[in-house]
């Protein structure tokens, strides 16, 4: 009999008028892992917030290893044995990664020697056994989000908690280090410890989890052995019995399936962006695009498949003509949509109400008002017309988007700037972190702006190969700041796996 | 956006005025002099009579208002312009010198030069600060606070030597010519029609802010810089810019109004620190430009007690200084407790400190 | 304008606070003065003076007193009308400073009388207070040459107005006339208050052999003095002398003797003349003939002055009050020569 290592109990929480927790229940045993699935504002992360002592339930109990706790705060939760790999990150980006390994270690016992001298052998210890790379002494800031997240998780694995908490850790990850992290999960489970893990594709969970619980509206709606679940079940728990139906159709692309070879092809029509020759560098001066020649056409999805870090950065913000090339030419049109990565930095102002933060799109807009002035009765009119055709759930459009869950942002910056992407579209993971419907959605609507005559072209940069598979109409692979055409032959996961390795050779 | 409710700004406004009024009380209590004494001549100073508040608390409030309004808009965007107190001393160079070389132009020519120039020199006092962020990535921070010192003692050379007084005996400058002096707005009273002016350019401002393109860039640079160029496509360089300028101006006026409407001469010493002070005076306001016409009226009032208090409850200066100096404490210590509490409630996550779990984040 | 009107005037402007007023309620046959000065009354000098006679005319005539201190020029008018309409009859607006303020607010209260020391315009109401303290730092300067032993003697001053250059000019003539060969040096920190920047100007004219320092930097005179004893803790030899007031408790080991203004009975004898109604339309001059300046040795140091020139500074002193030795000083007052 294993023993259960924690337990959670009728949780409440609520923010402001928000309730995201209304008597959810968590079992966890050692020696297993156990996935935790939901829709988007399902209490997910509230739930593992709980867990690791950052969020204080209104009701409810929490027990650790059988003894009644009350957690006060992060701290509290380590010296209790539980380690929490946060879903956003918290590292300090001007410290080295070898420095966030150390924060919070203490110096040992003369307490004068600084802990990195310990803690560098046990992170090399630690990187070899999981396959999980990163560079110990480059700061924070100079690294993409790939390689913070497997900071963030070499963080919390360095100290071997007996429970491990892990808030969607693969969003970023290559399919390899997925694979590889995956295998580390069922290794710590093997030694008796409990590993929870939220992840925001069914397939996953079901790859790793030995049980699996699904949250709807705040409450545990289901808890199963995995061999007692299939991915319809679970989509049905998850979304509710009636609406399943309607999200059908996006399970395909949620589950690595291939949905409807999208169209576009034939309907490619003139060239609305072009690249001839473009060359582009970091902050740091190191080459991040080389010599990269692209056209793309109305009607087409360019996808962009690769690791982090490879230039799709830099692509993007040329495309959008958000960058200015030092070399070679960039020709791109003024009506481009962009879905950039980090919505809440980059796609929305937190403080903003919704009709201001759609006025970061027409704000320049001839047809937004006369002269200096702004028209603020029509963006309203503009912003309700995105809410209700995205389904952004709100309030009203009065309401600050910072209050708005992370799938709701996400459509309202997709609902905004689908309708400004009247040439081009380009989008950074424009699903990642959302749940199966709005994905479904996500892709529905790039196949339908696509399919109509005079629609824009769409660049689709993507870490996430079942979206670019199932999207592209082209399909590249950036890697080492190059873009390769990936022949028809190698249209899958192995051969676009193959090309994308070939970048992480050193080439600067 | 720093917000209030009608009602919250109500229990602040109450809040903070129990809180002063028994620190203040026990203060001065403590230093041998009566408390209640002091609070009357102070309340009779600020608002006792008609004429103490026209003459008084109005016009002290005029150099908090432009500079508050200065340091809002500069803050609205997320220009750190700590420089209010150097750029009003270029205004009021470069308006007490237009007033006494134009002394041949008609009324209605040279006041609004007056006022125009001190604007320019304001801005330009603003621009070196703007081109060094801008061009070389220094803070502003630190070049507005050392700017300040530079036009401090600017003026302070321009007093004992290229813009003495004629006969060359004091250290102050020649007065301005009558037709460069702002008149009464009040007959009879010493309220000048600065006051009108200041509170013009706060309706101008909020106006800007709230229905423009400009105003709209100005607060999205200041709220999230990164998504105001990434979503907003908005060049944050060039509205750090005309924001930095649009505050060195309104600094700059500050200086001109108080040469045009009260001082008529420059003198060494001409602000008390009003350039500091105004950021109190706008963050009091929550950087919202209608709001500082109330706050800086609230400073005035303060100031205009001050002097009450030594003249009719016989408190000296440094008491009077350190009364004046708890109160503002307190009004804004109150008043970000309250502001806390208040978002704190609608935002998600807050509350934890560190962490915005499920509602805002997926 | 009656008392009865006094009393209106001070209810309306008291208006509705009902804790106010009651203390100042009207006494008849006193009269009302208030002092404005643009520094602390706790300086050890200038503005301490001030006060001491503000409280002189509370205690000697009875005067209703009041003080304010202002900061900056903007609050200089509304002292004034403050003041005037609250019935104040006499106001001493204590600095230069206030002279174009004081000259707007006499012709609109014109029957307040407004008297500014070091001013430079007068009108009916309006009167300047000059104090000739040249006539004292004339004698200072003898005293410094006298017993200076390398012939270097320093100057410290504030803000270079014509009245603190007044006072250096003729510290230099009463120096010249015991050692022709005298060198005198002069430096000006530019502000009343800035301690460590007049500590800093004393180092400096210690350090180029200055072994006597006189000041007229007001408030900020401790840093002179401080340079001065720790020259002395140092093991050298240096000495001090004070201005504005008698300074020679402050530094009694230091300070070989003080050129003193007896403010208060310089306000005093002001506010007699307006009582008697002849205030007005001239400048006051105080000098020593007046008895408002002297300068006062410091009696706990006598025995380190040498007699002989104790007994010459005291003859010029006699020469000095009967107006037989006129002392150089830099005019500043309407009227007088070289002053448009």
């Amino acid at each position: 009999m294993t023993p259960v290592l924690a337990s959670l109990r009728g949780l409440v929480r609520r923010f402001g008028s928000v309730t995201a927790l209304a008597g959810a229940n968590l079992e966890v045993f050692g020696g297993e892992v156990h996935g935790v699935l939901g829709e988007n504002g399902a209490g997910k992360s509230t739930l593992l917030g709980v867990l690791g002592g950052v969020v204080r339930p209104e009701e409810g109990e929490l027990e650790i290893s059988g003894q009644p706790v009350e957690l006060r705060g992060p701290r509290d939760a380590w010296r209790h044995g539980v380690g929490l790999v946060h879903q956003h990150f918290t590292l300090v980006p001007s410290l080295t990664v070898l420095e966030n390994l150390s924060l919070g270690r203490d110096a040992g016992a003369s307490g004068f020697a600084l802990p990195q001298t310990r803690v560098r052998p046990a992170a090399e210890r630690m990187m070899a056994r999981t396959g999980l790379s990163v560079p110990l002494d480059e700061l924070v800031e100079d690294l993409g989000v790939g390689d913070r997240q497997r900071v963030e998780i070499l963080k919390a694995l360095l100290r071997e908690p007996p429970i491990l908490v892990l808030d969607e850790p693969t969003a970023v990850l290559t399919p390899a280090e997925v694979d590889s992290l995956f295998d580390l999960l069922r290794e710590l489970a093997r030694q008796g410890r409990a590993v929870v893990l939220v992840a925001h594709k069914i397939e996953e969970v079901l790859a790793v989890a030995d049980r699996v619980t699904v949250l709807r509206r705040g409450r545990t709606v289901l808890t199963s052995e995995r061999g007692g679940v299939d991915p319809h079940r679970l989509v049905r728990a998850m979304v509710g019995e009636d609406a399943a139906t309607q999200t059908a159709v996006g399970l395909g692309a949620a589950t690595g399936g291939v949905v409807g070879e999208a169209s576009g092809g034939l309907l490619a029509g003139e060239v609305v962006a072009t690249l001839d020759g473009v060359r582009a560098n970091r902050a740091s001066g190191a080459a991040a695009l080389v010599d990269v020649s692209l056209q793309i056409r109305r009607g087409e999805v360019v996808g962009v498949a690769g690791v982090e870090g490879n230039g799709q950065r830099e692509l993007a913000l040329l495309l959008t003509g958000r960058l200015s090339p030092p070399a070679g030419v960039a020709t791109v049109p003024d009506g481009v949509g962009f879905i950039p990565q980090d919505r809440t930095v980059e796609g929305i102002v937190g403080e903003f109400d919704l009709v201001e933060n759609m006025a970061l799109a027409l704000h320049d807009d001839p047809d937004a008002g006369r002269g200096m002035w702004l028209d603020w009765p029509w963006i309203r009119q503009e912003a309700e017309a995105v809410r209700s055709r995205f389904g952004v759930v709100a309030p009203d459009v009065g309401a600050r988007a910072e209050g708005l869950s992370g799938g709701n942002q996400q459509r309202l910056v997709v609902g905004r700037e689908l309708r400004r992407a009247r040439d081009l579209l380009v989008a950074e993971n424009p699903t990642r972190g959302l749940d199966v419907a709005a994905t479904a959605f996500v892709h529905a609507e790039i196949g339908r702006i696509t399919s109509v005559e005079g629609g824009p072209g769409v660049v689709l940069l993507s870490t996430d190969l079942d979206e670019v598979l199932a999207l592209s109409t082209r399909l590249l692979v950036m890697t080492g700041g190059r873009l390769l055409e990936v022949p028809e032959g190698s249209r899958t996961r192995e051969g676009i796996g193959r090309l994308m390795l070939g970048g992480l050779q050193p080439d600067v | 956006m720093y917000e209030h409710g009608g009602r919250t700004a109500w229990v602040v406004g109450a809040a903070a005025l129990a809180a002063t009024a028994v620190v203040a009380a026990v203060l001065l209590w403590v230093g041998g002099y009566d408390p209640a004494r002091a609070a009357a001549a102070m309340w009779s100073g600020a608002f006792g009579t008609r004429g103490a508040f026209v003459s008084v608390t109005l016009v002290r409030s005029v150099p908090f208002l432009l500079t508050g309004l200065a340091v809002a808009v500069a803050f609205r965007a997320g220009v750190w312009n700590i420089g209010a107190e150097g750029q009003l001393y270029a205004g009021a160079i470069a308006a007490v010198w237009v007033g006494i070389e134009g002394a041949a132009l008609p009324a209605w020519v040279l006041l609004p030069a007056v006022l125009i120039a001190a604007g320019l020199a304001g801005a330009l006092w603003a621009l070196i600060p703007a081109l060094m962020k801008l061009r070389l990535g220094v803070g502003e921070v630190i070049t507005t606070i050392l700017m300040n010192f530079v036009g401090i003692n600017f003026a302070a050379y321009l007093v004992h030597g290229p813009l003495q007084e004629p006969r060359g005996v004091f250290p102050q400058t020649e007065q301005i010519a009558d037709a460069a002096r702002l008149p009464a707005l009040v007959p009879g009273s010493r309220l000048h029609v600065g006051f009108a002016v200041a509170v013009a350019m706060a309706v101008v401002l909020a106006a800007v802010l709230r229905w423009t393109r400009w105003g709209f860039r100005v607060r999205a640079v200041g709220a999230s810089p990164r998504a105001a160029w990434a979503a907003g496509r908005i060049d944050a360089g060039a509205v750090v810019l005309a924001t930095f300028l649009a505050s060195g101006a309104l600094a700059g006026l500050a200086g001109g109004v108080e040469i045009a409407g009260l001082t008529y001469a420059l003198y060494e010493g001409l602000s008390p620190g009003w350039g500091y002070t105004a950021i109190a005076v706008a963050l009091l306001a929550a950087l919202n430009p209608v709001a500082v016409v109330g706050t800086a009226i609230l400073f005035g009032a303060l100031e205009a007690g001050a002097g009450a208090m030594q003249r009719e409850a016989g408190i000296p200066a440094v008491w009077v200084v350190a009364v004046e100096a708890l109160v503002i404490l307190a009004v804004l210590a109150t008043d970000q407790l309250m502001r806390t509490r208040v978002r704190g409630a609608q935002t998600p996550g807050d509350d934890e400190g560190n962490v915005s779990p499920e509602p805002a984040r997926a | 304008m009656s008392r009865n009107h006094f009393a209106v005037l001070l209810f309306a402007l008291l208006g509705l606070s009902a804790c106010t007023g009651q203390q100042d309620a009207e006494t008849p046959g006193t009269f009302r003065a208030a002092l404005l000065t643009a520094g602390p009354v706790s300086d050890a000098g200038w503005y301490a003076g001030a006060y001491e006679g503000l409280l002189l005319l509370r205690d000697s005539l009875g005067a209703l007193v009041s003080h304010q201190q202002t900061r900056t020029p903007a609050e200089f008018d509304e002292a004034f009308l403050s003041y005037a309409s609250s019935g104040y009859d006499l106001i001493f607006a204590h600095g230069f400073e206030y002279q174009d303020a004081a000259m707007r607010a006499g012709e609109r209260f014109p029957n307040t009388t407004f008297v500014v020391s070091g001013g430079g315009r007068f009108a009916d109401n309006v009167v300047p207070l000059i104090f000739e303290l040249e006539e004292g730092s004339y004698l200072a300067g003898m005293i410094a040459a006298g017993m200076s032993r390398s012939g270097v003697v320093g100057m410290v001053g504030g803000v270079a107005i014509p009245p603190v250059e007044g006072t250096f000019l003729a510290f230099e003539a009463g120096a010249r006339t015991v050692n022709p060969d005298v060198q005198v040096l002069e430096s000006f920190t530019g502000s009343w208050d800035d301690v460590a920047a007049a500590k800093e100007a004393a180092v400096a004219q210690l350090g180029r052999g200055a072994d006597v320092l006189i000041h007229n930097v007001d408030a900020a005179s401790f840093g002179v003095f401080q340079a001065v004893r720790e020259t002395v803790a140092a093991g050298g030899t240096a000495w001090a002398l004070g201005m504005n007031r008698d300074q020679n408790d402050v530094a009694p080991d230091v300070i070989l003797g003080s050129a003193v203004i007896r403010i208060p009975e310089s306000f005093l004898e002001t506010a007699s003349t307006w009582q008697t109604g002849t205030l007005g339309g001239r400048p006051i001059y105080a000098g020593a003939s007046e008895d408002v300046i002297d300068f006062v040795l410091n009696p706990q140091l006598l025995d380190v002055v040498p007699a002989e020139l104790v007994a010459e500074m005291t003859a010029v002193r006699e020469l000095i009050r009967a107006g037989e030795l006129t002392v150089p000083r830099v005019p500043f007052v309407e009227g007088e020569p070289g002053v448009r």
